[in-house]
């Protein structure tokens, strides 16, 4: 989308993306034939702001030519004087606004068209492709959405913002923050790319964000929220605080850390319900789409008439209105200054790059004054940091609903290092000890592993049904069942299990626990599979190394602590 | 502008011979073209059609719509690097609407390569002309990085003096009679002097008909070109006909 640079009655200097328009604007004495990118005209704003920050257009001290200034800066981007000219405005005044009133019917489809518009695009920062697809949602064409869009730019509830903006020497995406872009000389100037966010649609210097600075909810409203469940007492105890947090209007960010598997989601749900009802708008933000995959039929089921949004993975969903969201960590990319309150699961179980994207996301994604509440088992130690500081609140969740500590991972040494050609050291043993508990989850450091590994136990123990998975395995999901059915004796794996599988009776080992690729929180999520159900609320979580690696002591240290606390506040039963 | 690209290829010839090589269109280590990607796209061994460069199937020089005559006629030849099909149309399709012109410069050896290989030697490269309301949504023409990366490649002075005078419906989207004549008066010369007497390579990204190469070689023809060689990234391929009966 490109704009035309306008010089106005009054001296000032405007611009708007359509040349009939301008033609029949009386305010506009003359305009720049070349279309311009919104980067462009925002520069050269900047640029006559600082040449003159008292605003000679209004006072006319200045004998300067305005229309010369704009030029010498347009040179300065690399243009050449020849493809800039200026036209002379002479609006024909017979197309008056009246013309538009006369066919009755296209009005009203018209208004139907504005309003649907108007509600999905509330709190978005919505790019060209977006304002697209929304165009072919309404069954509407591309111009009369950027129509509407330009309104709104006009009336102030909205503004254009360019997707790639010159920043100092360099450039930064407006729409994730990234720094590192892929820049190119275009047509007339050099323009830049953003790889980071480039999932959810092109991002660059030539483009435009589409930003509404309305919030996504009008005002207080009735909301049904039925929960199926009832907190337990460690549940209730963390979520009266969240609750506290979310109404407190002195603290901005708070930190709940809780136990694996002691449901720490649900304890958000009543402060969501009390912030809705007030006309408050929620996020549910996570890094992983099997998160948001886990929370939202719960929502769903606890706030049955609620319309909630959930916007996962790089696809392209429905725009769709209300007041409660759930994203993963690019879509939060297209919302603006959008929400009160902000559950953030899990953000530092983000296991890819580009979590600078999300905490860029999530900082303009929140309203001024809204809150952040971080979710977490295994908190980072910025995280940390700042609770120490005093610059976060800390919850604790230390337990689980059954009333039983969380098993303390068992340190193996392996005097040989551990690879998978035979069986011979003293830990197969082990192995066969923990599987009379039940059945045995052996997670490995590498994909190469697991194939060897799965041979050798075989070899070991030939009555066993053995296999295993790793994240891309195109059978993993029924794999994942039958190991959910308690179908394998023993089942080798490389990542952490997605969220919501739950295995009964299951048992840890990891084998190489002082392999890199285990830092403590993988240690800790690992040892967390264990325990979890009321029937089988203990277990064995064995670590196997040649080495103990900090991490491994870390992960100890986290789970023992979350057991005391557990134990002081009578959340376990000894 | 030229000058910009000189500079920008300059700057990416030097890093991607330290760097690893990733196979340009499929993104896996090894070569520059990956030999996966050259049997799935860009056939070699495969004729193009003189007239059109569709890739062709069989022994002949023409396709069977060139034969019968609706095919271009003001080219001299036409000949397409590779099948505007899987990793060929999506690297293509990523550099026009997801803003990466920088990934036609990675191809730029290879393409200008198998156009030495395949077309006679020339005064100058020419790209077909885009409008400039698309130029400027856009920020640069296709058809204009792939001629200064020949020009960069090879020294060949780039040829201007066409442009394109009214912003046409994409051929992408229209039949194949709307596409022979969408293009009536599209383009036009504006300095004959620098055509008049030379011998061109007409560079574009695709071709499906042949018809905006023809457009453009038909006014230069008009205005004196000697010899226009048409020269795509990717054509499409002529359909096998199952012949009937036995
Ligand atoms: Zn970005
Ligand atoms: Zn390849
Ligand atoms: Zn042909």
């Amino acid at each position: 989308m490109h704009f035309f640079l306008t010089l106005n009655k009054d001296g000032s200097v405007g611009f708007s993306p359509f040349q009939e328009r301008i033609n029949q604007d009386s305010k506009v004495t003359s305009y720049l034939c070349a279309p311009l990118s919104y980067a462009t005209i925002q520069a050269i704003q900047e640029q006559l702001q600082q040449r003159d920050p008292f605003g000679f257009w209004d006072k006319g001290f200045s004998r300067k030519d305005p229309k010369h200034q704009i030029l010498k800066i347009l040179k300065g981007f690399g243009w050449n004087a020849s493809d800039l000219t200026w036209k002379e405005n002479s609006p024909s005044l017979e197309f008056g606004q009246d013309s538009l009133e006369d066919e009755d019917q296209a009005h009203e489809k018209d208004k139907e068209v504005e309003k649907a518009f108007n509600r999905l695009t509330m709190g978005r920062q919505l790019s060209m492709g977006d304002l697209r697809r929304l165009a072919r949602q309404l069954k509407s064409q591309d111009e009369d959405i950027k129509k509407l869009a330009q309104f709104n730019v006009e009336q102030g509830s909205a503004t254009w913002v360019p997707a790639v903006k010159p920043v100092g020497n360099g450039w930064q995406c407006q729409r994730c923050g990234e720094r590192e872009v892929e820049e190119w000389p275009s047509q007339y100037e050099m323009a830049a790319t953003c790889r980071s966010c480039e999932s959810i649609g092109p991002s660059t210097s030539l483009g435009v964000l589409y930003r509404d600075v309305r919030s996504l909810l009008e005002g207080p409203s009735e909301v049904i929220f039925q929960p199926h469940w009832e907190l337990t007492e460690a549940q209730r105890i963390a979520s009266e605080q969240v609750f506290e947090f979310i109404k407190d209007p002195c603290q901005e960010t708070a930190l709940l850390w809780a136990a694996c598997g002691a449901g720490k989601t649900e304890v958000c749900f009543p402060s969501a319900a009390w912030a809705l009802k007030e006309g408050k708008s929620v996020l549910f933000a996570a890094p992983r789409q099997d998160v948001i995959n886990d929370v939202a039929p719960r929502l769903q089921r606890d706030f049955p008439d609620y319309p909630l949004q959930v916007l996962t993975g790089t696809s392209s969903v429905k725009f769709q209105g209300g007041g409660m969201v759930l994203a993963t960590t690019h879509q939060v990319l297209r919302f603006w200054r959008a929400f009160d309150v902000i559950f953030m699961d899990e953000m530092d179980a983000f296991p890819y790059q580009g979590s600078r994207a999300l905490e860029w996301g999530l900082k303009h994604a929140l309203r001024q004054g809204g809150k952040i509440l971080y979710l977490t088992a295994t908190p980072s130690s910025e995280g940390l940091k700042a609770v120490k500081q005093g610059k976060m609140q800390l919850i604790r969740l230390p337990a689980r609903h059954h009333r039983t500590s969380l098993p303390v991972p068992m340190w193996e040494k392996s005097r040989h290092t551990i690879a998978p050609n035979g069986c011979t050291g003293a830990w197969v043993s082990q192995i066969k000890s923990l599987r009379i508990q039940g059945p045995v989850l052996m997670f490995v450091p590498k994909i190469s592993w697991i194939d060897p590994w799965i041979k050798c136990i075989q070899r070991c123990f030939p009555s066993w049904c053995v296999d295993g998975s790793y994240s891309a395995d195109p059978e993993r999901s029924s794999k994942i069942e039958r190991l959910r059915q308690g179908e394998f004796d023993l089942f080798v794996s490389t990542t952490i299990l997605e969220r919501g599988v739950t295995l009964p009776g299951i048992q840890v080992v990891v084998l190489e626990a002082d392999h890199p690729v285990f830092d403590e929180r993988a240690l800790v999520q690992m040892a967390g599979r264990v325990g979890r159900t009321r029937e089988c609320p203990a277990g064995s979580v064995l670590f196997l190394s040649a080495r103990m690696t900090p991490a491994m002591r870390t992960a100890v240290r986290w789970i023992e602590e979350q057991n005391r606390l557990a134990m002081e506040l009578g959340l376990i039963d000894a | 502008m030229k000058e910009f690209w000189k500079g920008a290829v300059k700057l990416a010839q030097t890093l991607w011979y330290e760097e690893l090589q990733t196979c340009v269109i499929c993104g896996d280590e090894g070569d520059l073209v990956c030999p996966t990607c050259t049997t799935d796209y860009l056939h070699p061994e495969l004729g193009r059609c003189r007239s059109c460069g569709k890739l062709l199937l069989n022994e002949k020089t023409n396709c069977l719509d060139c034969e019968a005559g609706r095919g271009p006629k003001h080219l001299d030849q036409v000949t397409a690097w590779g099948h505007y099909s899987g990793g060929l149309r999506d690297l293509i399709q990523n550099v026009k609407f997801e803003a990466r012109p920088r990934r036609l410069k990675e191809i730029a050896r290879p393409f200008t390569n198998w156009a030495i290989s395949q077309l006679p030697a020339v005064d100058g490269v020419m790209a077909v002309p885009m409008h400039a309301s698309r130029l400027a949504e856009r920020g640069f023409n296709q058809a204009e990085v792939l001629a200064s990366a020949i020009h960069w490649e090879l020294g060949l002075p780039i040829i201007e003096g066409v442009e394109r005078s009214e912003a046409t419906p994409p051929q992408m989207l229209l039949s194949r009679y709307d596409r022979l004549h969408n293009l009536k008066g599209a383009f036009i010369v504006r300095e004959p002097r620098s055509i008049i007497g030379r011998t061109v390579w007409l560079v574009d990204d695709v071709t499906t008909t042949g018809a905006t190469l023809e457009a453009v070689a038909e006014v230069l023809r008009s205005s004196g070109a000697k010899a226009i060689y048409g020269l795509c990234l990717a054509a499409g391929m002529e359909k096998i006909l199952v012949p009937l009966g036995d």
